[in-house]
């Protein structure tokens, strides 16, 4: 087993509950959702976060690494157009996006089990309103059963 | 169009010449296969070996895959030092082979001033697969092209059957937009008129009017015969990464076995690799064992690609691959809003 495996909640849980992958840029994103949490605002804890530099740093691969081992939804989120602290890498992410999510689209997987957004680092609020949303969608979509690797 | 066997003479006299000259110490081309309807990649270095190059309907094989690994940088400061030279490297190329060339060239791959480059304006090559099924039962001993551009094929009791050029040829040269190719030094045979891509937009307009879990099944059912063997990469002259994504294990990013869930997210990370790069020679469908429509998902993605940001890949050495460039104006209508 390899260190990037989603362990199964011990034995089967009684209600399922969607379980989201959330890659955060260090710089706005990561620091939106630490906000989130100094400001006590709610969001549903079905989510779980990888800080990584930026969302250029983001290979599509580690999403659908992501969704293979069990998440059923997962969210990409960085600084908005402009504010990047290296200048375009959320630029360059944006094309690779747009892509890949024609791409699993086009093959039949549900495009809202892939979600980018850009939350900055005042964006408390927006960060918890944009979890809530992601995980009633992927609430509604059902467990992920397409790319999950079956042991 | 120029007869094929007029443009084998002129081939292998240039050829001859840039050997003898000293012009390049390698050269590549095609050579007759030992078997029908192919062709075997042929590493020239003498001269008198000119007269092996072969030039007919089934030079198939994209030698823009060879040309990478020539010029492989030095890995560090002591290999280069000890690195022999750079050769300089003369290479026949249809129209898609160029246009890999001209990809490489973009990415950096390739130096062009250590390049000849033969182009041969291509009338399209036959698809070996196809040109057996229309043969069926029969098994082709030994083929050949008359005077109108069809493939003739001597047959196990030897009587001649002659199959239709278009019937035959390969599902890329069927929509083959710049069968002459462009940065040559040399080109030989008159230019071939360019053909559109319909048949990619129409397929990828019939797969995507389709509910989601019928596209899911479509894609399961041909991919699920895939036996992971990894030739479509191999075979591809875009995928020259020294170390591969899907080869690294630690950490394993995609599984190496048949399990579905890898072998899609093999086929996906692919494509996705290929978006806006895939020159459309065919390579990775014509080393496929299992025959399997390897280009699916990248002919959409170059589609894609071309529809949102204007670009088709392999056809200016100075214009920027569109994943390695931006506009603040990008589209971004995907984006979750709270």
């Amino acid at each position: 087993m390899s260190q990037t495996q989603i362990v199964p909640e011990a034995a089967a849980p009684r209600t399922w509950e969607p379980k989201v992958v959330a890659f955060l840029c260090n710089w706005c994103s990561y620091a939106g959702a630490d906000l989130a949490g100094v400001s006590r605002i709610q969001y549903p804890p079905n989510i779980r976060i990888i800080r990584v530099p930026c969302s250029g740093r983001i290979n599509p691969v580690f999403l659908l690494r992501a969704l293979q081992s069990g998440a059923d939804a997962v969210l990409v989120s960085g600084c908005h157009p402009g504010d990047c602290h290296y200048i375009s890498g959320n630029l360059a992410a944006r094309r690779k996006f747009t892509l890949f999510r024609d791409l699993l689209k086009y093959v039949g997987i549900e495009p809202e089990r892939v979600q980018f957004t850009w939350v900055s680092a005042s964006e408390g609020g927006r960060f918890a309103s944009v979890v809530e949303k992601v995980v009633e969608q992927a609430r509604k979509l059902g467990p992920n059963t397409k790319l999950v690797k079956r042991a | 169009m120029t007869a094929s066997h007029e443009i084998e003479t002129r081939l292998r006299e240039t050829a001859e010449r840039l050997l003898g000259e000293k012009k390049v110490d390698l050269f590549l081309g095609h050579e007759k296969a030992s078997l029908p309807l192919r062709t075997t990649p042929l590493f020239l270095t003498v001269a008198a070996d000119a007269a092996r190059l072969a030039w007919n309907p089934f030079c198939s094989p994209n030698l823009a895959v060879y040309l990478p690994r020539l010029f492989r940088a030095p890995a560090d400061a002591r290999e280069a030092k000890t690195a022999p030279p750079r050769p300089t490297v003369g290479v026949v190329l249809k129209g898609c082979d160029a246009r890999s060339v001209v990809a490489l060239i973009q990415e950096h791959q390739l130096p062009r001033d250590k390049l000849v480059l033969v182009g041969i304006a291509c009338p399209g090559m036959v698809d070996a697969r196809k040109a057996e099924r229309v043969l069926g039962l029969h098994e082709a001993l030994g083929a050949g092209e008359d005077a109108h551009g069809n493939i003739r094929a001597v047959v196990e009791d030897g009587t001649e059957v002659t199959l239709r050029r278009e019937q035959v040829l390969a599902d890329v040269c069927l929509e083959c937009r710049a069968p002459t190719p462009s940065i040559c030094d040399i080109v030989l045979g008159a230019a071939v008129e360019p053909r559109e891509a319909h048949v990619a937009r129409r397929q990828a307009e019939e797969l995507e009017s389709r509910p989601a879990d019928a596209r899911w099944a479509h894609f399961q059912q041909m991919m699920s015969k895939c036996i992971r063997c990894n030739a479509c990469r191999q075979a591809c002259p875009m995928c020259y990464c020294k170390d591969c994504l899907l080869d690294q294990t630690r950490p394993r990013w995609v599984g190496a076995g048949t399990d579905f869930s890898d072998v899609a997210i093999y086929h996906l990370a692919r494509a996705f690799h290929m978006a806006g790069r895939c020159t459309a020679c065919g390579a990775c469908a014509r080393a496929c064992p299992m025959g399997l429509d390897v280009r699916l998902l990248v002919r959409k993605l170059n589609l894609e690609v071309e529809d949102l940001y204007g670009y088709r890949p392999g056809e200016a050495v100075d214009a920027t691959p569109p994943l390695s460039a931006f506009a603040m104006d990008d589209p971004q209508e995907f984006l979750t809003e709270p």
